[in-house]
């Protein structure tokens, strides 16, 4: 089981912090993000929204709307009801059900903030005047919120056509674990209750819509979007137009996390009220839309048990794992994106063959479960590491040794449901997190500190990942999806080089890090390099970024086609050499014979020969000139690493103060330490989050309590201490380049580590961690209830 | 100042950026969206428009503000700066090398407010420690960096803004 074999050449930019390419315009305020696009003629869109979290729609009356000045249009349900419904049928998998969503609904409401009504004004102001005078009458209907209830058979039902609530049921085991447990000499049981979390990017999401009709007819949309050909998909499906009728022209993106790889009702509204004016249409969401409609992630009620052997042996797991949906079966993602994924990754970095899973994905009268950062691994990885903790206290053992007594070790191994894990520092990252954080030292101190009535814990969370996202490691982790992905590199006729991608870049610094992959394979200066992306008429088609996927498919995709560039320009270098092409390389921007300076070409020279050269030149490059286009579909790789945490916890406020993080990456071959340090940093920073402050809360009637950033409190400067992050490279047994990736690994691994260094410190107390996020009010519960079971 | 009744559109008279500006703003306007809209100067970004986020922060006669919590009615007569005004003659300021060198940006979206939140402290601090960075750019939030390129870059251009400072 190779992959294709490619032969890099020597790196001069791979592995090297080559500072952003991007950082000029966003420092300077030149960035173009959808909300600074103004076309000729625009008018703005304001989406009136359901304040019910369950109610028929009665009536809307917009007589009122109309009558404002500046109002040009109001569009319900009704109006609209020519377009497909959005379905999340991607997943193609028999046990899930995905109720269709019409773009606006005309029977009714599902979750507080669903659109049933859109608003068009010659200003946004206007439009958010008209919007405020758009009268619904409502009737509204029973509520159901607690993912539990969602699956009695008296709950009410979201989508009643189903007849349950369950978007899916699945159960699967490998191995034997119903004899592993039976014969275990122990079995230990955590429950966990994960709170809803999002990827809340600071840039608003927003969409942007130019229609022109003739000749045939032709779509513009200018989306803030992570999956530029996929939303095109799904734009001209719902509207009924040909893909090549549509362009989608992503601009500068203020961050995604993964929110826009769920595709909205917004996305196709705004373009078809483009096409119903004939006059360019802009939506920009508010915050609140933001939280309360976009998409939320990770609510999940879980159940995990270990069986052990007294010598603390991990025999087989077993969970249950309810992913809280919401309204909505989110298209693409589905709630599986949370439920499998947390399920066939149970087994993780331990040498556990015996697993057993079941899932179950309900219906609630909330946002939509959607993929974002860390998806289901996260609460997977919080579930399986306090289940572990509690482990050691119930055995007396200590953590660390517990987990390295049952890891697996560095070499590629199948995992129990099936995964090809492609190697990596499994052991060798917990003991450098362990080193690193001073888990000996610390111990001590934890004793002297607890005499002095003061609480601290130390708490630790070992990974693996799939990364690289694509279709063997979707059909490896219980989504069967295929991907198409690739890249074009050309060499233009004075050297330079136009490289594009159908991945997507908003943040991750592909402009840079894909310039360096391309430089070095073709031997060219890497400010020669430019990268193109976002734009469906421009770059080619891709699956775009998200899933940790980028630097394992931008690599793999950029090598194959530069290489094959790079083959041309050597071949047509020997015959200008008068070498044999096995005697040149590109080097320095220069065709040389290996070993000879005196006898080298400029590549520019032999670019523009390349175009211009007539008769003399080789058939390859007459017949297709200086592009290739490769796809890659890479094998499945799996980054992996571990987070180790110290906390202090004060028992009469509940406050947590967070006084180390040690994060250790091994995301295989680094493309450029400096972005790959700064996705890990930002990814434990939302962990951080995600542990102790992020919570999309619903009341029991289903309002939404979480609205603003006064609310839904993320990290700043002031809970983010300075991290401590370290690195290994363990080069992935089968990627292009060893390259595995990195977006998520700190969302996954922290939030575990964090918890588990908060049971610790409240060890004396005999409390048990069952939720997140952690607040202070919850540890005053908790602790309030320990001293009443035992007052003594 | 006075309080004057003001009802429909007024004229604005401001300088931004060192430049003089003459525009008509209906009295809710923020002076988010007059920058942005109205002068065309959309490098001052709205991430929450209640203040929070730090995202559209300016500086309004040498003061820090957010200008999605401020009417551009309120800043007639007033001297406006915002990311457009830092790079000289195409030159990063000291700020700005500094938010590259030690990667304080990631998607680049609240970058603008950090710059002019993060100049404004450092007016008042110019030789801060790391607690006083942390504690003074709380006050802006970013969901890429983690903060720790953004921490080192205001330290780092503690030491660039005095290097400069030193060498005239």
């Amino acid at each position: 089981m190779a992959s294709e074999s490619f032969t890099m050449p020597a790196h001069r930019y791979v592995g090297r912090p080559v500072k952003r390419v991007e950082d000029p315009r966003l420092l300077t305020g030149k960035a173009r993000f959808v909300d600074d696009l103004t076309l000729p003629g625009m008018v703005h869109a304001s989406f009136v929204r359901s304040p019910h979290a369950h109610a028929r729609i009665v009536e809307i009356d917009t007589a009122d709307a109309l009558a404002l000045d500046g109002v040009l249009a109001v569009y319900t349900g009704e109006d609209l009801k020519h377009l497909r419904p959005m379905v999340s049928d991607g997943l193609p998998r028999e046990e899930l059900i995905a109720p269709p969503r019409m773009p606006l609904p005309s029977d009714k409401v599902r979750f507080v903030g669903e659109a049933v009504a859109v608003v068009v004004a010659t200003s946004p102001y206007l439009a958010e005047d008209g919007r405020d005078l758009v009268d619904v009458t409502w009737d509204p209907l029973p509520v159901v919120v607690d993912p539990r209830q969602a699956l009695q058979p008296d709950a009410p039902l979201l989508h009643e056509s189903f007849g349950t609530n369950n978007c899916a049921h699945i159960a699967d085991s490998a191995g034997d674990p119903e004899r592993a447990f039976a014969e275990a000499d122990h079995i230990v049981t955590k429950h966990f209750s994960h709170g809803r979390s999002t990827g809340a990017p600071i840039g608003l999401r927003g969409v942007v819509a130019e229609f022109e009709a003739q000749g045939g007819g032709q779509l513009t949309v200018y989306p803030s979007s992570q999956i530029p050909h996929s939303l095109r998909r799904e734009i001209a499906s719902t509207l009924g137009l040909p893909e090549g009728r549509v362009t989608v022209r992503v601009p500068d993106v203020g961050g995604a996390f993964g929110l826009t790889v769920t595709i909205f009702p917004e996305d196709v509204i705004i373009p078809e009220l483009a096409r119903l004016l004939g006059r360019p249409v802009k939506w920009i969401e508010d915050r609140w839309e933001n939280l309360a409609t976009s998409v939320h992630s990770k609510g999940m009620e879980s159940t995990m048990e270990i069986a052990v052997d007294a010598d603390g042996t991990f025999r087989a797991f077993r969970a249950h794992l309810i992913t809280d949906a919401g309204a909505y079966s989110s298209l693409y993602s589905t709630p599986l994106c949370d439920s499998i994924t947390a399920a066939t990754m149970l087994p993780s970095v331990y040498a556990v063959d015996d697993v057993a899973y079941t899932i179950d994905n309900p219906l609630t009268n909330k946002c939509h479960i959607g993929a974002i950062r860390g998806v289901g691994w996260e609460p997977g990885q919080l579930l399986r590491e306090t289940a572990i903790d509690e482990v050691a206290r119930t055995l007396g053992m200590d953590p660390v040794e517990l987990r390295i007594r049952n890891m697996i070790g560095p070499e590629p191994r199948r995992a129990a449901f099936g995964q090809t894990y492609d190697g990596g520092s499994y052991v060798e990252s917990l003991e450098r997190a362990r080193d690193e954080i001073g888990y000996d030292a610390f111990r001590e101190r934890q004793r002297t500190l607890r005499e002095e009535g003061r609480f601290v814990g130390i708490g630790f969370s070992p990974f693996v990942e799939p990364t690289g996202w694509a279709s063997k490691s979707g059909h490896a982790n219980g989504q069967p999806v295929n991907f198409f992905d690739s890249a074009s590199v050309t060499m233009e006729p004075d050297g330079s080089v136009t490289v594009t991608t159908g991945l997507h870049s908003h943040g991750q610094g592909h402009e840079t890090t894909f310039a360096q992959v391309a430089a070095d394979e073709l031997g060219v200066d890497f400010g020669m390099v430019r990268v193109h992306y976002g734009d469906t008429d421009s770059a080619v088609f891709g699956m775009g970024t998200h899933s940790s996927r980028g630097a394992v498919i931008g690599t793999g995709s950029i090598v194959a086609a530069a290489g094959e560039v790079r083959g041309r320009l050597i071949a047509l270098a020997a015959d200008m050499l008068e070498a044999s092409p096995d005697d040149v390389e590109l080097r320095d921007g220069q065709a040389m014979i290996k070993g000879v300076a005196s006898k080298a070409l400029p590549i520019a020279k032999v670019a523009e020969f390349a175009y211009f050269g007539g008769e003399a030149r080789t058939e390859a490059v007459t017949q297709r000139g200086l592009t290739a286009t490769r796809t890659y579909d890479p094998l499945e790789t799996y980054a992996n690493g571990a987070a180790a945490a110290i906390v202090e916890v004060d028992v009469e406020t509940g406050a947590i103060t967070l006084e180390r993080i040690v994060a250790v990456e091994d995301c295989g071959v680094v493309l450029n330490p400096m972005i790959v340090k700064g996705q890990v940093a930002g990814a434990v920073a939302m962990g951080i989050g995600i542990a102790l402050l992020e919570d999309l809360v619903y009341e029991d009637n289903g309002a939404f309590v979480s609205g603003s950033l006064l609310h839904y409190l993320y990290p700043t400067t002031a809970e983010v201490p300075m991290l401590d992050l370290h690195s290994i490279q363990t080069p992935s047994a089968v990627s292009v380049g060893g390259v595995k990736g990195v977006g998520e690994a700190g969302t996954i691994s922290t939030p575990a580590a964090i918890v588990n260094a908060i049971a610790d410190a409240l060890s004396p107390f005999g409390v048990s961690i069952d939720r997140a996020p952690v607040t202070p009010m919850y540890i005053r519960d908790v602790l309030r209830a320990a001293a009443e079971r035992d007052p003594a | 100042m006075a309080i004057e009744k003001r009802e429909g559109p007024t004229v604005v008279h401001l300088q931004v950026n060192g430049e003089a500006h003459t525009a008509v703003a209906e009295p809710r306007l923020l002076l988010s969206d007059f920058l942005r809209q109205t002068l065309g100067l959309t490098g001052t970004h709205v991430g929450c428009e209640q203040g929070v986020c730090g995202a559209c922060t300016v500086m309004v006669d040498g003061s820090p503000v957010r200008s999605c919590l401020t009417f551009a009615v309120q800043v007639a007569g007033s001297s406006v700066e915002t990311v457009e005004g830092l790079a000289v003659d195409g030159k990063l300021a000291p700020i700005q090398e500094a938010f590259r060198t030690e990667h304080g940006l990631q998607c680049g979206f609240c970058t603008p407010g950090f710059l002019i939140s993060a100049n404004a402290f450092l007016d008042e601090h110019p030789e801060p420690s790391v607690e006083e960075i942390r504690e003074h750019m709380s006050g802006n939030v970013c969901r890429c960096t983690g903060y720790q390129g953004i921490v080192a870059a205001v330290r780092k251009a503690a030491e660039l803004r005095r290097e400069v400072t030193d060498g005239v």
